[in-house]
């Protein structure tokens, strides 16, 4: 190194920057001089050729024209992104709430008087793929005679997608009482 | 018309909030503030991964996988850390992934010779100081093809955007050591590189 340089001296030994054993101001200093004085950092990379990267390096310069496409395709991907997401977050919640749905017809059948015995003939109530389009006729008759007393259960699929059921139960049949009714999906129903 | 309004107004007032506040901002969904960090932080990005890569095309391709990545995981930014450390760390990661491709080291092998070229055809007339940045820049590339990925990735964030060590170790998922060795052996190889391809540096070495 140049023993002219006092800048240099101050700084610290070159040895020391490449072992990486210079505090941070005296670092800096060093850099700033390297990048502004010609002499000291020929003399420098005469020494390790890797000084010559020891000194700050300004950011590439990038053409407005690149750093618009770069956020073009940013702002696209990003909205890909979105709506990806937004479709992953409405199927959790529909598979959330038809499996809430099944959770509660369970429910609601164990709790009914003598439930738990009609769960059989409600599996053979329950609509076959085969009869999916007019298994209203069949069903309520069906759940009318056997089903739950007193309620009564029907399992409807007149009009829907082919792949919901509707069950329909009222727990006071024949009299004008609330009616609970649920739309299951087919895939999980009980 | 007053939608287009309040946007401009918000744009005109993102523009001048800092990085920190920007990132907090895009962290609870908005926009304008994600779109003014990418703005503001591009070339630096593209700078960052052009040094690792090796070439300006697949730079510009990582800085998109960056930003698209800083808005997946913005829930994740922590404003009591610096932006610019964690945009780092995710820049750095992407571009040693990119690298480790088969085809980005094809296109690296294809970018180091057209450099050599380049270089060899280039003047001495490079008296300024970016252009002599970029003549660094490209002398960089041309010798650094021997580098490991966390090497080359550890000396470009030390040596060239001025990172602290323990910046470095935050960025690169290791102790501070670790990042000394990664440097010790980077200069030891970029010596010989440059010894090797281009002697002249090493002319006039007064201990030599």
């Amino acid at each position: 190194m140049s023993p002219l340089c006092p800048i240099l001296r101050a700084a610290g030994s070159l040895e020391d920057y490449r072992r990486d054993a210079l505090p941070a101001p005296q670092r800096r200093i060093l850099r700033d001089h390297l990048a502004a004085c010609a002499e000291c950092r020929g003399l420098a990379a005469a020494q390790d050729p890797t000084m010559l990267f020891a000194r700050p390096f300004s950011a590439e310069e990038l053409p407005e024209e690149d750093a618009r496409r770069i956020l073009a395709n940013v702002r696209t991907a990003v909205a890909f992104a979105e709506t990806e997401r937004r479709i992953r977050r409405s199927s959790r919640r529909r598979f959330a709430g038809a499996a809430a749905a099944a959770a509660a017809f369970g429910a609601l059948l164990l709790m009914t008087p003598g439930g738990g015995s009609d769960r059989v003939e409600l599996a053979a109530a329950r609509p076959t793929p085969s009869a999916t389009g007019d298994a209203s006729a069949a069903a309520p008759s069906e759940l009318a005679s056997r089903a739950v007393q007193p309620a009564a259960l029907t399992a409807e699929t007149d009009g829907l997608p082919t792949d919901a059921t509707v069950y329909e139960w009222s727990p006071g049949a024949g009299r004008e009482e609330p009616r609970v009714v649920w739309i299951v999906d087919r895939g999980l129903d009980i | 018309m007053e939608l287009v309004y309040s946007q401009r107004q918000s744009r005109q007032e993102s523009a001048e909030l800092p990085d920190r506040d920007l990132a907090v901002r895009a962290r609870g969904g908005d926009m304008v503030a994600f779109e003014t960090l990418v703005t503001r932080k591009t070339s630096a990005v593209v700078s960052l991964a052009r040094r690792i890569v090796g070439n300006s095309e697949d730079a510009r391709d990582v800085a998109q996988m960056v930003f698209l990545r800083v808005w997946n995981e913005i829930h994740r930014y922590d404003e009591k850390y610096s932006l610019n450390t964690w945009l780092y760390r995710i820049a750095t990661n992407l571009s040693i992934d990119f690298l480790r491709s088969s085809r980005s080291r094809e296109r690296a092998h294809g970018a180091t010779l057209h450099i050599v070229r380049e270089r060899e055809e280039s003047t001495a007339s490079d008296a300024t100081r970016n252009a002599e940045d970029a003549e660094l820049a490209r002398l960089f590339e041309t010798v650094s093809g021997r580098l490991s990925e966390k090497q080359k990735a550890a000396f470009v964030l030390r040596e060239m955007q001025d990172c602290e060590t323990r910046e470095i170790a935050e960025i690169l998922g290791c102790g501070e050591s670790t990042v000394r060795n990664h440097l010790f052996n980077a200069r030891r190889i970029l010596r010989r590189e440059i010894g090797r391809l281009f002697p002249e540096f090493l002319r006039g070495r007064p201990l030599a």
